[in-house]
């Protein structure tokens, strides 16, 4: 127990601290953090799966706290908990089509519970295959009585049969455990190769003699111009240099070193030069629910200038960088401001820092937004693990990888 | 269909020559009956002229009390479906409609949950002893409430959802007929509570979009929206709000009433100042009589032209829509769905031979709205045909 404290406090204070960069790198480490809680919980017999969900949502709470402009922790947290939600559901179905039968025998006193020994395993299924799924409006009506059905059915399981109750439980408590950390290995093992899977799809979207234009640096870019040089495409790429980290820089070095032709522009030139791009590629930092895109600074403008000229704008994102929450106001609450020193030298600015007016307030500010909102009616495509989509189907991924009751990490305070 | 064809002209020669024909035997007919004998069904909306009873008498005080003595009825709701239809006998379909009416004249009750309560009055006195007799019972009884008022989305949508709930569960799991029956009965009863909850929910997802010294455009008079804003005052936001009048019905006026009671700065605009103030507005705030199967809605005749400046002019356009408004309908233009017409009072005498555009209602299509807040959670347009698909097929 003392490990996994430390190991989170560790974690929480390089979260603060930004020491880890880039939204697939936190993705793989809060992943192995919350496996590592994950199997040295200890967790009571009864309700395993609501206990596990309160101990990573406490975590989680704290994680997301210490950064919560990077999107990827809560993305991975909730997939986390969607993930006990599902496994303990496919437990619990496939424990009551055993002893279903043996409880009608047993409870004649119980009048409340006549009906539900009559339900077949099949309609709980149903039922509680609902109750995970986010609110709909099938669910509108059945909701209630149907998820009263399956605790009836599930208490009536754990009260009868004392002898087989323990050892019942024990191999349950352990099958979930067991079954929850071998999913999130999956998940671990879905983000560390996911620009291999996006990669894939480079060759379908990337035709002979195309010029693609993208601004700053992502690996996630260079791995897909790449897979499509493999396949023999010949294409030019545009590099807009991306002030002022210039990461666009170090792109094109990788690029030219790949064997791809590459032309650097500055970004105030990127409208001048759209008219000459068949395609607009980049990568994402977080992709919000309704489609929108919190990428590095100047692609929004990007965007716009791709949609006044008819370029398609395509987005590289991998499924960890899919988060369930609608931005309000992206531009304020999601963004982080760099360093001042990324733009101007201190060396020669270091005079007017000190110059200010009577009030105090000094003349000289500057301001060094590290994201910028792309709002959904400007991107074409999306191309992730699994294919490639549109901005508004992104609420479908969102309901097979997330549960709704996990959108609030705010634990509900005990009544 | 109605009034498409462009040569109105020829129409026009058509209704005077019928006319003609009427006034050898009658003496002329006032104009508003002129406009039934062309078409029975262009009758007054029975719809919006609750709406309008409701808007002329409510207050939130009343509201209140209103809703108060709604949680006193449902705990006795047997004593009245049993003394209608002691008088009527076994005439089941008129018992429904006024059962219907009955519920649907408390201005807090949403019309699918009036809708829904007047089926369950029709199980309650179903003498039926099969499943399939008690289905073939509410099918009339839907039947009946919807061609009674074929305008209403909601008493259409509501009578649908709770049609769908019979038939699916019934044939899945109950054997025994009265437990069933006893579970339908407690559906319905308990879906004027999730109405009420639907409320609550929207509220709290929609009252985080509005921020610190925003501000939000309001049309019509919506339930949901007053709501969303009760919260997002309580919760200490700073914003104010522009109305719109809304003529013919002055909900713009109801609405300032209502938010200054929350010590909301309000302003009142007539309904042809929206894109003169378009500039200064945040976001767009509607409420909808029914969400349709494109993601578009339907609701109080100006939203389009908002929605359409709104859009023009880059601001977002938020619907608050409880789940049980969506419907199986895909209106193709303005005219494509039931005409809902609802008398204009100009304060002067106008020549009869002008006409007036009497309909209540509008269409806006799915790309001028932003985001609808739903009981369902926070919905881009294009999920509502995933929804009703889920549902109904």
């Amino acid at each position: 127990m003392l490990d996994t404290h430390a190991l989170v406090h560790d974690f929480l204070n390089k979260l603060k601290r930004r020491k880890i960069e880039g939204s697939k790198g936190t993705a793989k480490l809060t992943a192995e953090l919350l496996r590592t809680v994950i199997s040295q919980q200890r967790i009571p017999n009864t309700n395993q799966a609501g206990a596990l969900v309160d101990a990573i949502k406490a975590i989680g709470e704290q994680l997301v706290a210490a950064n919560p402009v990077e999107l990827a922790v809560g993305n991975v947290v909730r997939r986390v908990l969607h993930i006990i939600r599902e496994e303990d559901l496919s437990l619990m179905t496939s424990a009551i089509g055993g002893p279903s039968l043996s409880v009608i025998s047993d409870d004649e006193n119980d009048v409340d519970r006549d009906d539900y020994p009559v339900l077949s395993a099949a309609a709980v299924a149903a039922s509680a295959r609902n109750a995970l799924r986010a609110p709909s409006l099938q669910t509108l009506l059945e909701d209630m009585s149907h998820s009263a059905a399956v605790h009836h059915s599930s208490s009536s399981v754990d009260d009868s049969e004392e002898k087989t109750k323990s050892t019942d439980k024990n191999s349950r408590s352990r099958k979930l455990k067991h079954n929850v950390i071998e999913t999130v290995n999956e998940l671990i093992q879905d983000i560390a190769a996911c620009h291999e899977q996006i990669a894939e799809q480079a060759v379908e979207h990337i035709h002979h003699n195309e010029i693609i234009l993208t601004l700053g640096s992502s690996r996630t870019v260079i791995e897909f111009l790449c897979a499509a040089k493999e396949k023999k495409r010949s294409f030019r790429v545009f590099v807009a240099e991306g002030a002022p980290r210039y990461e666009g820089h170090i792109l094109a070095k990788e690029l030219i070193g790949r064997g791809l032709q590459t032309t650097v522009i500055t970004d105030s030139a990127v409208f001048a030069m759209i008219s000459r791009v068949n395609m607009v590629i980049v990568g994402a930092h977080a992709v919000m629910a309704n489609g929108g895109v919190i990428a590095p600074v100047g692609l929004n403008m990007v965007a716009l200038a791709a949609q006044r000229h008819a370029v398609p704008f395509v987005v590289l994102a991998g499924i960890h960088k899919l988060c369930p929450l609608y931005p309000h106001k992206p531009e304020v609450l999601l963004n982080e401001l760099r360093a001042p020193s990324e733009l101007l030298d201190f060396g020669e600015f270091s005079n007017c820092m000190d110059s200010s007016t009577g009030t105090g307030f000094p003349l000289l500010h500057v301001a060094n937004p590290a994201f910028d909102y792309v709002p959904p009616k400007l991107v074409s495509l999306f191309i992730t693990d699994n294919g490639g989509h549109n901005p508004s189907y992104m609420y479908r991924l969102i309901a097979d990888y997330y549960s709704a009751d996990d959108l609030v990490l705010q634990r509900k305070p005990a009544s | 269909m109605w009034w498409r064809s462009a040569s109105f002209i020829l129409d026009k020669n058509d209704s005077f020559l019928r006319d003609d024909s009427e006034t050898r035997l009658l003496s002329p007919p006032p104009s508003s009956s002129m406009a039934q004998t062309l078409d029975p069904n262009l009758t007054i909306s029975p719809y919006y002229q609750t709406r309008a009873a409701h808007h002329g008498v409510v207050t939130s005080d009343w509201l209140a009390q209103a809703h108060a003595a709604a949680g006193r009825d449902t705990a006795t709701p047997s004593s009245e479906p049993e003394a209608s239809l002691n008088s009527i006998g076994s005439d089941n379909s008129f018992s429904v409609i006024d059962e219907f009416n009955n519920w649907r004249k408390q201005p807090d009750l949403a019309e699918a949950v009036a809708a829904i309560r007047a089926l369950a009055s029709v199980i309650r006195s179903s003498q039926a002893t099969t499943m399939m007799e008690l289905q073939n019972e509410l099918k009339t009884a839907s039947d009946s409430l919807k061609s009674w008022d074929m305008t209403s989305i909601s008493l259409t949508a509501g009578c649908d959802l709770f049609m769908r709930y019979v038939t699916r569960t019934s044939a899945v799991e109950y054997e025994d007929f009265d437990s069933a029956k006893s579970r339908f009965l407690e559906r319905a009863e308990k879906f004027g509570e999730i109405s009420y909850k639907a409320r609550k929910i929207i509220a709290m997802l929609g009252q985080d979009f509005i921020f610190d010294g925003c501000t939000i455009l309001v049309h019509g008079f919506s339930r949901v929206v007053l709501e969303l804003l009760k919260t997002a005052a309580e919760n200490r936001k700073h914003f104010r709000v522009l109305c719109t009048e809304g003529r013919p019905d002055r909900t713009g006026l109801r609405l300032s009433n209502e938010l200054a009671k929350l010590d909301v700065p309000v302003k009142l605009l007539i309904d042809s100042a929206v894109a003169y103030s378009m500039d200064e507005i945040d976001m767009v705030f509607v409420g909808a009589d029914g969400v349709v199967e494109s993601g578009g809605i339907i609701n109080m005749m100006g939203t389009y032209q908002i929605s359409l400046v709104a859009k023009s002019m880059d601001k977002p356009v938020y619907v608050a829509a409880e789940s049980y408004k969506f419907a199986r309908l895909y209106p193709l233009n303005q005219k494509d769905m039931v005409p809902a017409l609802r008398p204009i009072d100009f304060g002067v005498p106008i020549p009869s031979k002008v006409e007036v555009e009497t309909s209540a209602r509008d269409y806006t299509p799915p790309q001028y709205l932003t985001l609808l807040f739903t009981d369902l959670g926070v919905l881009t347009p294009s999920v509502v045909s995933d929804e009703l698909i889920q549902l109904y097929l």
